[in-house]
């Protein structure tokens, strides 16, 4: 395993070589650095373009430019990286810090999402094969894989930040409104949910029932101005998930299980009072710190709890309990989102990664970057979410008609084995590479979205550095994304060998 | 943006402002004369190009948020090569004050509250600086004369000489060593004056754009490691080996090489109304009001400039992520900012940019025959052109018929009447076909008309004047391609050139670009009485002379066409209605030229 993961390394490394020797060249003809100066009628024009040349080192040929980008880049080897300096001197070092954290900020939210959601959806879609949910599902994945970014972005940001600022000052619902989203919703939910005419005519009338009762309390009290999540909605939610994870993984009849998450539920709710005051004053310390005693009572809960179903039930009751920290963390922030109004009273802006000089406290800050980067994460999750519902869909059909699921079948587990063990496990093996390849050239392909939200990031860095014909920004940007896509490629072959035993040996 | 940006890297500024002033004078400095009528509530309604005089002002405690675009601030000396650009300078400009500012539509006029100049003598030419009492850096240290010495130095010192034989400059100043060339022994005055002159060796019609805003020199001897006075002495010394450390700090100390970190402001002392506060990487720059400024103190406590790009900016402005922006002058984004109403003023105008039409004299059909140029002139429909592809964005655009005045400029109407007859003015089909056939000449006459592209303006106007030109005999070919200012231009492989200069700031500039051996003249146009008409208008400091001059100059211009203006670009300027005392200029000291002056109506 180990010589093979060197060979990886080895042969990628001059892959890496090759193609950023490549690259520059490339680079440095793509067009004319001194362009600008030919268009200027400045009387020291002569000058400025000496300047210019001695500073890019543009009377050298490009081959001896690149030796000394790649004597900056060897450097690395005793941890002072020289990434070189773009044209205006600015350190492309702290540019690509700066633009690498920003997208990955972006990236990886979007990314999970993504990731999570299209799964999800895709299973959904391949065990309802040719129901409406399954050709609704469909056609919104062609629609979305196919939006214009700009235009997608530009439209969000109409309505997504500047109508949404305009209504939350007085955050309430009209009639129609409640009424439309209720029907929608409900004809929505019972496609998803299927079954019998009768089961469906319930499923619609319960949400419709719902939704209305929640959309007309919440329009009354102005909740999305004062919004208070409270111990109940941490409770209720975190009694769904337990329910939900034991009933998906392990069965409902697998008591021992069952007992474990809800048990870390009762533990989870009975902390959040403790927590809340300790939280109230922020940090990511603090959140950090909690996070393992969480889990370590949690894993506590399983083992004990757990009996004969005693890894499943540990595994369940850390995740369960994650999902109790968000939730917290939830309830926490939502109590200062009256305080962000106050503050700042259009809470979503079109542009930018957070409110320069932010008065708020630690929570309040981490509204406004949380508020900052919801539009820009829609966008991206669209784009990305509809090719892995199409993969996994593809992946899944083709599982379940496998012999061996129909050997499961026919030897009489019951149909979530079938699906979750056996289906989905397998499923899973063709995803895995995609997902691997798709985070790498998110890292680079965030321009667009990058450019009309105002996040100065890779793909900004990428695309002024070429705008401008100047190499180290261009190679920076090659440096990370080529990195990024020979790194995930090998964590795809690993996961591979985890998925699947056949490959492990 | 990219012609804005790089449109006048001329730099004898530290303010950065260039605009093109053929015949700009002045204005003289009467400490508190005003201009204007104040309103109370301080805000004015402008009568002239230059500041209102708002009256008394107290800061009001508030943040203005503007943009030009999403270029990453650079640093505090914007003198560099490398860091001079108008993104940097709209943000240097409000903390480096200057004896000049530009008006809204270029002409020049002093800043008495940091200081006076006036010209002494004629004969040699002497200009005598006053600075302010009062003037003094933000760290106490009061603004004199070594600071000027000093920027005098920074463009004068040599150090050796280049490969190709030039003087190689010891500071890496974005002007060269224009100055030095120009005022050999530097400013005279002593240290810690006020007062100190400067004597040139020919007469410079461009003087006043010479000597702007300074750096600190007591900072630049601190960091070198030397006293005030012995950095003093260095520069008359002339010394530069003891002037190397110095030169490199100043090179390179005050550049911001890693984003999201300011600068000390130990060594960034100010001049001007704001001062650095904090800067986020790639997202803004704050700026507050400096508290010990010695002028008129700034209207508003706090300035973001953000780091936007033009794509994102108008919904910015319409969700008050913005409240001033200066976008692209296109028809789409009038639409936008139009549509949202009430809440947003926009004001559209010409700028200081011009758009021509040149002929190549070079080499082609129209090197010899003057018939045929002015069979091309006839067929251009340049109030088509105007009609079409300008009015969209400013109704009040109009056919620019002069090269070195601009039709929003006091004396237009006086160069135009006594230089051109208007004979261009309504096309001409039957007029030019009669001068082609005059030229004997076979036609169709090919004319390849190129330019910088992509650029969809200048596409379309190729296209109107192929409609009305090939009608006439001519046959025009759109020959636009991105490699045009460094290949087609210099080859010659072109008929006619369609760009645009930017206003460059001096009087003489046009020297270069009309005079047979200018180094701008790219189609080799050569006129004599052009030529002695550029030499007079040089060698005189007399303003109705230098006019006379433009004149003939013009005139000459047109009669025997060296090309074609067309017209003035237009400039956009957006904000929110609520924020009174936003103008636009035509300038590229851009809408952010008064911000220290922008208040937000309470």
């Amino acid at each position: 395993m180990a010589k093979f993961i060197l060979r990886r390394l080895g042969a990628s490394f001059l892959v890496l070589l090759g193609g950023s020797m490549l690259l520059f060249f490339l680079v440095t003809i793509s067009g004319d650095p001194l362009a600008d100066l030919r268009e200027s009628n400045a009387d020291n024009k002569e000058h400025l373009i000496r300047q210019r040349t001695e500073f890019m080192g543009l009377d050298t040929p490009w081959f001896q430019r690149y030796g000394v980008w790649l004597g900056g880049i060897a450097k690395c080897v005793t941890l002072s990286c020289d990434l070189g300096t773009n044209m205006n001197g600015t350190d492309v070092g702290s540019l690509l810090g700066n633009a690498a954290q920003s997208t990955l900020r972006l990236v990886v939210l979007a990314t999970v999402l993504a990731i999570v959601i299209g799964v999800i959806v895709g299973i959904a879609t391949a065990i309802r094969q040719y129901s409406g949910f399954d050709y609704v599902v469909t056609f919104l994945a062609f629609l979305f894989f196919s939006l214009p970014v700009f235009w997608a972005a530009v439209l969000l940001k109409e309505y997504g930040a500047i109508r949404f600022n305009d209504w939350i000052r007085e955050p309430t619902f009209t009639l129609a409104q409640i009424a439309g989203t209720a029907i929608v919703l409900a004809v929505i939910l019972q496609g998803v949910l299927g079954g019998s005419a009768k089961r469906r005519a319930l499923t619609a009338g319960a949400t419709l029932v719902f939704v209305v009762a929640a959309m007309s309390y919440f329009s009354a009290t102005e909740w999305f101005r004062r919004p208070m999540l409270g111990i109940a909605f941490v409770l209720l939610v975190g009694l769904g998930a337990a329910v939900g994870a034991t009933a998906l993984f392990s069965g409902i009849r697998n008591r021992r299980v069952l007992y474990a998450t809800l048990g870390t539920v009762a533990a989870g709710t009975a902390s959040h009072l403790i927590v809340l005051p300790l939280l109230e004053k922020g940090g990511w310390g603090t959140i950090f710190g909690l996070l393992p005693v969480a889990l370590l009572v949690s894993a506590a809960i399983g083992w004990f709890v757990g009996g004969y179903s005693r890894k499943p039930a540990t595994v369940l009751s850390m995740s369960v309990a994650v999902i109790m920290g968000m939730l917290t963390i939830a309830d926490v922030a939502s109590r200062h989102w009256a305080s962000l109004l106050g503050l700042k009273p259009r809470p979503i802006s079109t542009i930018g990664s957070q409110t320069p000089n932010f008065a708020g406290g630690f929570w309040e800050s981490f509204l406004d970057k949380g508020a900052q980067i919801i539009l820009p994460t829609i966008v991206l999750t669209l784009i990305s979410i509809a090719s892995y519902t199409r993969y996994t869909r593809s992946s899944m059909l083709e599982v379940m008609n496998q012999d061996y699921i129909r050997t499961a079948r026919s030897k009489g587990l019951s149909e979530r084995v079938v699906i979750v063990k056996h289906g989905f496990r397998n499923a899973l093996i063709p995803i895995t590479t995609i997902v691997a390849f798709d985070f790498a050239g998110l890292i680079g392909g965030a321009v667009i979205t990058e450019q009309v939200f105002g996040w100065k990031g890779m793909g900004e860095l990428f695309r002024t550095g070429l705008d401008h014909v100047d190499p180290a920004p261009v190679m920076a940007f090659f440096l990370v994304t080529g990195t990024a896509a020979i790194l995930m490629n090998l964590v795809a072959d690993l996961a591979y060998a985890a998925l699947d035993p056949r490959i492990r040996r | 943006m990219k012609i804005r940006k790089f449109a006048a890297p001329l730099a004898l500024l530290a303010s950065g402002a260039l605009v093109l002033s053929a015949c700009g004078t002045s204005e003289d400095p009467k400490p508190g004369a005003s201009n204007t009528t104040t309103s109370p509530g301080g805000s004015a309604a402008p009568e002239g190009p230059g500041k209102a005089d708002l009256g008394e002002i107290s800061t009001k405690d508030d943040t203005i948020s503007y943009t030009l675009g999403g270029e990453e601030w650079l640093g505090y000396n914007n003198n560099t090569p490398e860091t001079y650009s108008t993104y940097n300078s709209v943000i240097n400009d409000r903390l480096i004050g200057g004896f000049i500012y530009f008006g809204t539509d270029g002409s020049i006029h002093q800043d008495p509250e940091f200081g006076t100049f006036k010209l002494t003598s004629e004969e040699p030419m002497v200009v005598e600086y006053t600075l302010a009492d009062n003037a003094t850096w933000s760290d106490g240290t009061p603004i004199a004369y070594e600071d000027y010495l000093l920027d005098w130095a920074a463009q004068a010192m040599v150090d050796g000489k280049n490969d190709d034989g030039s003087d190689k400059p010891l500071f890496n100043h974005v002007g060269g060593l224009d100055f030095g060339g120009r005022v050999l022994e530097g400013p005279k005055g002593e240290v810690g004056g006020k007062t100190f002159s400067y004597e040139y060796k020919d007469p410079y019609p461009d003087y006043q754009l010479q000597v702007g805003g300074a750096f600190p020199s007591h900072i630049v001897a601190e960091q070198a490691g030397m006293t005030v006075e012995e950095l003093v002495k260095a520069i008359q010394d002339k010394d530069i080996e003891k002037l190397r450390p110095a030169a490199k700090f100043w090179n390179e100390g005050w550049l911001s090489n890693t984003p999201g970190t300011l600068p000390d402001p130990a060594i960034t002392p100010v001049s001007g109304p704001y001062k650095l506060k904090s800067w986020e990487a790639g997202q803004s720059v704050t700026l507050e009001a400096n508290e010990k400024y010695f002028g008129t103190p700034a209207a508003t406590k706090t300035l973001v400039y953000r780091f936007v790009s033009p794509d994102a900016q108008v919904q910015a402005l319409a969700n008050g992520d913005l409240n001033i922006i200066e976008p692209q002058a296109v028809v789409d984004t009038v639409a936008q900012v139009k549509a949202l109403g009430d809440s947003v003023k926009t004001e559209a105008g010409q700028s200081l940019t011009w758009e021509h039409l040149d002929f190549n004299f070079n080499s082609g059909v129209f090197k010899d025959s003057l018939e045929l140029r002015e069979a091309f002139a006839m067929c251009v429909p340049r109030q088509q052109i105007v009609d079409n592809l300008v009015k969209p964005v400013d109704p009040e655009a109009v056919v620019m018929n002069a090269r070195e005045v601009f039709p929003f400029q006091d004396n237009y109407a006086d160069v135009v009447s006594a230089a051109y007859k208007g004979q261009y003015d309504q096309v001409d089909i039957e007029g030019a076909k009669a001068k082609i056939a005059a030229a004997g000449v076979e036609t169709p006459v090919k004319v390849r008309i190129g330019y910088s592209a992509p650029n969809p303006r200048r596409t379309n106007e190729v296209a109107l004047i192929k409609s009305s030109c090939d009608e006439a005999g001519f046959e025009i070919t759109d020959v636009g391609n991105k490699d045009f200012f460094a290949k087609t231009l210099p080859n010659g492989d072109y008929e006619v050139a369609l760009f645009a200069w930017a206003g460059s700031g001096q009087i003489v500039s046009g020297q270069n670009i009309y005079s047979s051996t200018g180094q701008q003249n790219y189609g080799g146009y050569k006129n004599e009485t052009v030529d002695k008409a550029w030499e007079t208008l040089g060698s005189t400091l007399d303003t109705a002379k230098q006019q006379e001059q433009v004149k003939i100059i013009e005139k000459e211009l047109w009669d025997t066409l060296y090309g074609i203006p067309l017209f003035a670009h237009p400039g956009l300027v957006a904000y929110d209605a609520t924020i009174s005392n936003v103008r636009k200029t035509a300038t590229q000291s851009t809408v952010a030229w008064n911000a220290e002056q922008w208040v937000r109506a309470s």
